[in-house]
């Protein structure tokens, strides 16, 4: 068990949990665009990586793109007055094209300290290659080209200087504080009435597309901000990368409340990031532990899915009783 | 449920280790990259060693396989890390143990390694490129009048798209208009075939899990529009195709197996080299009743050195 690991891990899935608790509790409005912007933070970070901008820049232009197709959905649910999850559905969707455009293709990986690369082809002669009469001048070319020395790299490299642990932890107690602050200002106390009643903020004389569209930008900020230290992490970025993200991040953000409860503003922003890590930890032990017991690796999606099903169980008196009921017999 | 607890507790006490431990870590349940995991351990077993394993897969999820990466890191000796995102979650997170990586087309662009051959570092592995322009120039030697080159493939498969390149740039060179039919679901490529079905001269299929999966439904479209079909791959040739000429996945495990055993018996990754799949594994077959079907003639030096020749007749 690499522990530091699995907080690393969570502690950058807690910035996509604190996004969905944004859209999901702050303002209530159902959101899947981040199974998408998720990516584009991470393919915008990475392409910006290569112009050879600085990392922090990178990252907070992935975050401010997937913050802007947050926006997207929040026209959309607004002008054309369809329910936010169609809306996100739909944005989500234009995303995958989007997002391989952005990386020119479907993966790229972060730059690296690489000086001379030659270009991947099939060099070896096939049985076929007499018959069909092609030259014999299949060697292996070694066209090496030298890099150019401007493109950015990860932070997270070995000897970067930085301790990743630590940069990570940075970022989101950065995002996490500021997020408070702003949830207390006159706005963020407006936008916290928007999502108890959508209608309510126009009797105080605010406009509520404005909240939507504050809400959901702050919402895919934070997923695009995951999705950039995710790809710096682990070296690469993938167009498929977003998959299911929204329903883990709110498995999250759930399994957080149920160990801090509702309490108040500062507590409830503990709760996507304390419930992020405890959730990486928990699929770590299933992972270590689940074939002791007879799983197979084709059955991690099922108990993924079971320990989703039991924690959002576990805020249901009734569910605790037939629980108690069932150990005690 | 605190019994359970309890015994799990006590159960991952008892779990003693013996001889070295492969993490095998694999992004997806799949039938080729199956193959190729039943490969490597088929091929490490049969040589007697002493060693244990553990299979995960990532489930598609990209975090889960950086997860697997971070518990193989501190679990097991040796990782192998089948396709593309596995390989780079492994190699980005792992340094101080070797990285195996197995069915990764471009392991170049894909940052792996620098060039094939040996490299300094912890990382070696196998590359399934198929070889690309022998197989252009097959297309074009029996259909020498074939215009419209149709290419199937996932647009969100890294390996596929360095594929299409490949074929755009030797396509071109033999005379091929190279038509791109594509999906991200085996709807959509359904539905993109269905729409150009009456373009196309001829197919060429390659490497790619979503075509793969949909071998099935796109031979009943190729049937239906007398298309005829050439694969890049053994088990899509089977089911689809005219002429295939690749390697069975089953034999990508075998050649990952050797690499796996050289680093248990002591050998460094820096010792050995990174390769793509060798020309002695690829598989020539055949299917001439599908040629009578199309009125596709194939001289008699093919028939000759073919590995595999279905004729029912």
């Amino acid at each position: 068990m690499d522990l530091v690991g699995i907080l690393e891990q969570g502690l950058i899935a807690s910035l996509v949990a604190m996004g969905v608790f944004i859209s999901f509790r702050v303002i209530d409005l159902p959101d899947l665009t981040p199974d998408g912007s998720y990516v584009l933070g991470g393919a915008v970070t990475v392409a910006f990586m290569y112009a050879g901008l600085p990392w922090i820049l990178c990252m907070i232009l992935g975050g401010l793109m997937a913050g802007f197709f947050g926006i997207v959905t929040a026209l959309i649910h607004n002008k054309l007055k369809v329910n936010s999850l169609l809306a996100s559905i739909l944005v989500m969707t234009m995303l995958y094209s989007i997002n391989i455009r952005a990386m020119n293709g479907p993966n790229v990986s972060v730059p690296k300290e690489i000086t001379a690369q030659q270009e991947a082809q099939y060099t070896e002669r096939t049985k076929l290659d007499d018959i069909l009469g092609m030259s014999t001048s299949k060697e292996n070319q070694s066209n090496l080209q030298v890099n150019e020395t401007k493109k950015t790299l990860s932070p997270f490299r070995e000897n970067s200087g930085y301790n990743s642990t630590i940069l990570i932890a940075t970022v989101v107690s950065i995002a996490a504080l500021l997020t408070i602050i702003f949830l207390r200002t006159e706005l963020g106390i407006a936008l916290r009435g928007y999502g108890g009643n959508k209608a309510g903020i126009k009797n105080l004389g605010m406009n509520p597309e404005i909240m939507s569209i504050i809400g959901l930008f702050l919402g895919n900020f934070f997923a695009g901000l995951s999705g950039s230290l995710f790809s710096m992490y682990g070296g690469f970025s993938d167009v498929n990368m977003g998959q299911g993200i929204v329903v883990t991040s709110l498995a999250a953000v759930i399994l957080g409340e149920i160990i801090f409860g509702r309490l108040n503003l500062f507590y409830n922003m503990l709760c996507p990031i304390i419930g992020a890590v405890v959730y990486q930890f928990l699929l770590a032990l299933a992972m270590r532990y689940g074939y002791t017991i007879g799983f197979q690796s084709s059955d991690m999606k099922l108990i993924t899915a079971l320990f989703i099903i039991i924690v959002i169980g576990l805020r249901r008196v009734e569910f605790k009783k037939w629980l108690s009921l069932k150990t005690s017999e | 449920m605190k019994k359970v607890l309890t015994t799990l507790v006590i159960v991952s006490l008892f779990t003693f280790t013996f001889g070295v431990k492969i993490g095998i870590t694999q992004i997806v349940e799949h039938p080729a990259l199956n193959k190729i995991y039943q490969g490597i351990i088929d091929y490490v077993e049969d040589s007697g060693v002493d060693f244990e394993y553990e299979h995960q897969s990532a489930q598609n999820s990209f975090q889960n396989a950086i997860t697997i990466a971070n518990k193989f890191k501190t679990d097991v000796d040796i990782i192998v890390a089948i396709a593309t995102p596995s390989a780079q979650a492994a190699a980005t997170e792992i340094k101080d143990k070797p990285v195996v990586f197995s069915a990764v087309t471009d392991p170049i662009s894909a940052g792996l390694i620098p060039k094939f051959g040996k490299n300094p570092g912890n990382v070696v592995g196998i590359s399934d490129m198929v070889p690309v322009e022998t197989h252009l120039n097959l297309i074009r030697t029996i259909f020498p009048d074939a215009k419209n080159l149709a290419i199937l493939y996932n647009t969100g498969e890294s390996n596929s798209v360095f594929l299409a390149d490949q074929t755009k740039k030797f396509g071109l060179q033999l005379g091929f208009n190279v038509i791109e039919i594509t999906g991200t679901n085996a709807n959509e490529l359904v539905t993109s075939l269905n729409a150009q079905a009456n373009r196309i001269d001829v197919a060429y299929l390659s490497t790619d899990n979503l075509v793969a999966s949909s071998a099935e439904i796109l031979d009943q479209v190729f049937e239906k529009n007398k298309i005829p079909v050439v694969a890049g791959d053994i088990d899509i040739a089977r089911k689809t195709s005219v002429l295939g000429f690749g390697f069975d996945y089953y034999q990508v495990g075998i050649e990952t197996g050797k690499i796996v055993l050289d680093l248990i018996n002591g050998k460094k990754p820096y010792e050995i080299e990174s390769r793509i799949v060798g020309a002695d594994v690829l598989t020539f077959y055949i299917n001439l009743d599908r040629a009578r079907n199309l009125n596709v003639n194939i001289p008699q030096q093919f028939l000759e050195i073919a590995d595999e020749i279905v004729d029912t007749q």
